[in-house]
């Protein structure tokens, strides 16, 4: 090792060492000839002597030289120099296929990027691979379980080494006491053995433990993580038992976790920790679902086993908490409740339910264009490799071994492969950016734009692999030759062996396939996308803002009905704005609300209560959402205060309860589902449209909508504007207004409907808007190896082609016959494609909507698409065929 | 090298220990210094041209078994002194070790032969 790095330090100080040996030498020979003169020779024979004596001094040195560096290494060097001498030459080629290397290693970092946060990075916590997610299904929403359930699960100790829960993490208000700006952030509330069953360390301080979790309200203690600790209090260990304001709620710092562990949720990273007992509300009511169970599982004790189990704890769980409730919609919702046990070492990630698919669709898509991108480089290295025959022969025939040769081009490639990585790198970074946008807000903070050592590894790697794919063939092709005869011939007329033409034929149509499949894809996924787009969401999304209040938490309902009123009132009076109101839940905010119902005199109702969909409005709500009610009326602000229930139903209600009628508006329904016909009686007033809360791929389901009443509704309502104003102007203008009334009240959450119906397809819009970006990339690289491969045949053809002209070939019929070829390339091409695209549309079948993965119009357009793209790129060379001056190309010979 | 028949040409690695000896005894020493005591002991018995020793002993520093810096020789010129290691102390007793054992062995062989 010494040796090694005293001969590579050699390399650099070169001269130094040149001039001390100069020096050493010199003073020998002056000591040898001063002695040989002392014996008595006069000084010049002294100097020729000692010169005799000492041996060659060039050779000496030169076995100086090799000792000193590392040969194989200046080799190196100098095949390194001697690349970039090459590549400066042809600078044409060097951006084509620099180019070509950056989109396909760009693409596939940025998919990979995300690929890796989403999918592949396990939780910084001990052993990620024991830990078990409890996922609740069935009833009342999914993955978020009651804190009895976490109890039950908790006492199996024969199955768990420790079972935890926590909330979401969910931003609140926090105020460090400096200022007075709103500012908000995620609060986790965790069980007493969360960091102790993940074996979270403490960075300074101490961690929970279960003695901080046992009295509701008692523990006002808090835990920061170790980036918050960092950029809000610059890792000032005087943190440790200050008190912050936490969503008003005094908590003292009694600790920092490990740097690095965020929570267990991907998406949602946590800032702050509070024991679950300070949680606000029923923490221990069994119909409320507000944590997420977390375990791990003994070592010897397997995944299959844990769910039977987990069957069996649900199952006399929900007999012991419901079984003697009478049988009623409610209770069968009820006990149609189970717990699904996942993998939990990636962290629950809601997201990644949703986006695993599209994600690992698109990673396969990328690298599709990274090999299309590869067989661009080959085929230009080939050409390349053509064109310089002489040299390499001469290189031959002047001894340089075929090895050394080879290597020198795999140099040449793996040169290609860093600029492209680098370039590639840098169009990841932007290609992330944009891919960020479509996802909906607040789901992005997980993702970083600046590629981690994770990634560049993964780059590193893809485009080593790709230097070598590229490279390797193309380098063993160029010098499988006889210098005698490539030195004898010249360039231009060097035999060209039907194989050597072959391995470039064979790359177009490995790039036409490749293509087709892309073009497919991204066929199917713009007509899902454009089906989608096509469902009538029940209302029109044009210039609706929506956003939701943050009220101080001393605040009653009342108050803040007060408040919302107030607000809205002076909304109104603002110049632009044609409507307004609220409603809970707003359309897309996602959430639920349920009651069982009686219909008397339905059918459907007649032996059970149903559950059907509830929504709280505010008068002016379907005005405002632009659908007004089809038959009947909306609310109006008298309603809001009538003790005569009404409430309008939707079209689904209509066709599930009252099928066959076409106006519901005076009928009845009973929201006391314990008798067949049902207790105090609703009167409907209105049918209105299905309005797709919920996303638009799910169809409506019945609903019923009661005036909205604070309090008798458990979510604060959404706010709604509709201006003709746009989102910019509008904000800021209803920000003043709430600045004026009260600046301790926070908008939140402000997001046109537009935006909202958009995050609910964002993977669809995500994949269709990317994959079309592929499929035009590899539209473009495919046109690009047509082109390249079709002029160099011609041109190494341009004698034979002009001898036949001159022997009086008609040139129109030379120049259909170029445009046959390659055609022929093209629709080989297709031929292996569309299989190949049939089965990719068949495995991301299930991303599709509303259409067949055989989708006719998608593939006849892209058949359509690549003949025409086909016939562009070889009419460029074919005209050139056709135009050969038969002078000109015999005297070229 | 010229190929004296009367004169050993130097085997491979044997001037290594050549010169590692000579600056055990004779202690830091310049190239020209080590170049003429190693053919005072050899008794002029070895062909050796003094500038061969030159990669040698740049072998040797490389792997660590002697150090050199610029001193002042007797005569107060401006020469490169060679000193001995513990390295290269340790490296000696080695490879006395196994020349003593290859000359026992061709010993051995040669005996034999007669």
């Amino acid at each position: 090792m010494r040796t090694f790095w005293k001969r590579f330090t050699g390399l650099f100080s070169n001269r130094r060492l040149e001039t001390e040996l100069d020096e050493e030498v010199a003073v020998h020979l002056d000591m040898l000839a001063e002695e040989l003169r002392e014996q008595g020779m006069d000084a010049r024979a002294a100097q020729e002597a000692a010169r005799r004596e000492f041996g060659g001094i060039d050779s000496m040195k030169e076995a100086y030289r090799d000792r000193r560096g590392i040969p194989r290494i200046e080799i190196l060097a100098k095949d390194v120099r001697y690349a970039i001498r090459g590549l400066r030459r042809s600078p044409a080629f060097t951006i084509a296929a620099v180019l070509s290397l950056a989109l396909g290693i760009g693409a596939n970092t940025a998919i990979f990027s995300f690929l890796d946060t989403l999918m592949l990075r396990m939780l910084p916590v001990e052993k990620p691979e024991q830990l078990l997610s409890l996922y609740r299904t069935g009833g009342w929403g999914r993955g978020f379980a009651s804190y009895p359930q976490y109890l039950e699960f908790r006492r199996h100790a024969e199955l768990f080494n420790g079972v935890l829960a926590r909330s979401g993490a969910y931003k609140v208000r926090f105020d460090a006491g400096h200022n007075n700006r709103a500012e908000f952030v995620a609060r986790e509330f965790v069980s007493g053995n969360y960091f102790d069953v993940l074996g979270v360390k403490p960075a300074i301080g101490r961690l929970f433990t279960d003695a901080d979790n046992r009295t509701p309200q008692g523990h006002p203690i808090a835990i920061l993580s170790y980036d918050f600790w960092r950029s809000r209090f610059g890792l000032d260990p005087g943190v440790l038992g200050r008190t912050l304001m936490v969503d008003e709620q005094p908590l003292t710092v009694v600790g920092v976790a490990a740097p690095g562990f965020h929570g267990v949720e991907v998406e949602h990273r946590a800032d702050v920790w509070a024991p679950a007992m300070m949680f606000r509300g029923a923490i221990a009511e069994d119909g409320m679902h507000w944590v997420w169970i977390l375990a791990r599982r003994r070592p010897e004790i397997s995944k299959s086993r844990i769910q039977a189990a987990a069957n069996t704890i649900m199952r006399q769980h929900l007999a012991s908490v419901y079984g003697d409730k009478p049988d009623s919609a409610f209770r069968r919702w009820a006990m149609e409740q189970r717990m699904e046990v996942r993998d939990g070492g990636l962290g629950i990630s809601m997201l990644r339910d949703e986006f695993a698919k599209p994600l690992t669709v698109l990673m396969a898509a990328v690298g599709l264009v990274l090999l299309i991108a590869c067989a661009n480089v080959a085929n230009l290295l080939l050409a390349r490799g053509a064109a310089r025959r002489r040299e390499i022969a001469l290189r031959l025939s002047l001894g340089a071994t075929r090895r050394r040769i080879v290597r020198q081009w795999l140099i040449d490639s793996l040169l290609l492969a860093l600029m492209g990585s680098i370039l590639g790198l840098l169009f990841a970074v932007w290609g992330e950016r944009y891919m960020l946008l479509f996802l909906p807000p607040g789901l992005s903070d997980s993702f970083s734009v600046a590629p981690d050592a994770t990634v560049l590894c993964f780059t590193a790697c893809i485009s080593i692999i790709s230097a070598i794919i590229f490279g390797l063939a193309p380098a063993l092709r160029a010098t499988a030759l006889d210098p005698a005869i490539s030195l004898k011939g010249g360039a231009s007329q060097a035999p060209v062996g039907g194989k050597r033409f072959g391995l470039r034929k064979a790359l177009v149509v490995a790039q036409v396939a490749f293509s087709v499949v892309l073009v497919v894809m991204a066929g199917l996924f713009a007509h899902s996308l454009a089906g989608l787009r096509s469902i009538n969401p029940g209302f029109t999304y044009q210039n609706v803002m929506t956003f939701a209040l943050d009220y101080p938490r001393a605040w009653k309902d009342a108050d803040k009905d007060r408040f919302r009123q107030r607000l809205l009132a002076r909304v109104a009076a603002l110049p632009g704005i044609a409507s307004f109101s609220c409603g809970a839940l707003a359309p897309y905010q996602g959430g639920i609300w349920n009651a069982g119902m009686r219909v008397p005199g339905s059918a459907r109702t007649a032996t059970e209560g149903v559950e059907v969909a509830l929504q709280g409005v505010g008068p002016g709500y379907f005005a405002t959402l632009g659908s007004r009610p089809l038959r009947g009326r909306e609310f109006d602000e008298n309603d809001m205060r009538a003790t005569r229930k009404i409430a309008l139903v939707n079209q689904a209600f209509v066709s599930e309860f009252f099928p066959g009628l076409t106006d519901p508006v005076g009928r009845v329904l009973s929201f006391d589902d314990s008798k067949p016909e049902g207790g105090e009686p609703t009167y409907i007033v209105g049918l209105v449209r299905d309005i797709l809360h919920k996303g638009l791929k799910i169809p409506a389901e019945p609903t019923v909508y009661v005036p909205f009443h604070q309090g008798q509704v458990g979510f604060d309502p959404t706010l709604m504007v509709r201006a003709q104003l746009s989102p910019d102007t509008l904000l800021p203008m209803i920000r003043r207004e709430l600045n004026r009334l009260d600046p301790e009240v926070a908008l939140t959450e402000p997001r046109t409907i537009r935006q909202r119906v958009d995050d609910s397809i964002f993977a669809d819009r995500m994949i269709a808007t990317l994959s079309g970006f592929f499929g035009g990339l590899a539209l473009l690289l495919a046109a690009v190896g047509i082109y390249g491969v079709m002029a160099y045949a011609v041109a190494q053809r341009t004698a034979e082609l002009g001898l036949r002209i001159a022997l009086g070939a008609d040139p129109a019929k030379i120049g259909r016959m170029v445009l046959r070829d390659g055609l022929l390339l093209i629709t080989a091409g297709i031929a292996i494609g569309l299989p190949l695209s049939v089965a990719a549309g068949r495995i991301s079948s299930s991303l599709l909507y509303g259409i067949q993965p055989g989708d006719p119009l998608a593939f006849v357009l892209t058949v359509a698409v690549l003949l025409v793209i086909g016939m562009v790129s070889a009419f460029v060379p074919a005209r050139r065929a056709a135009s050969i001056e038969p002078v000109e190309a015999l005297r070229h010979e | 090298m010229s190929t004296g028949s009367s004169k050993a040409d130097v085997l491979q690695g044997t001037l290594d220990l050549m010169v590692l000896r000579t600056l055990e005894s004779m202690g830091p020493q310049h190239g020209f210094g080590l170049a003429k005591r190693i053919q005072q002991i050899s008794g002029g018995a070895l062909d050796l041209n003094q500038g061969t020793l030159y990669p040698a002993l740049l072998r040797l520093e490389q792997r660590g078994w002697i150090a050199s810096r610029w001193g002042a020789s007797d005569k107060n010129r401006r020469a490169r002194f060679y000193e001995l290691t513990p390295a290269g102390s340790k490296q000696i007793a080695r490879e006395t070790d196994d020349w003593a054992r290859t000359v026992a062995l061709m010993e051995r062989f040669l005996r034999v032969a007669e």
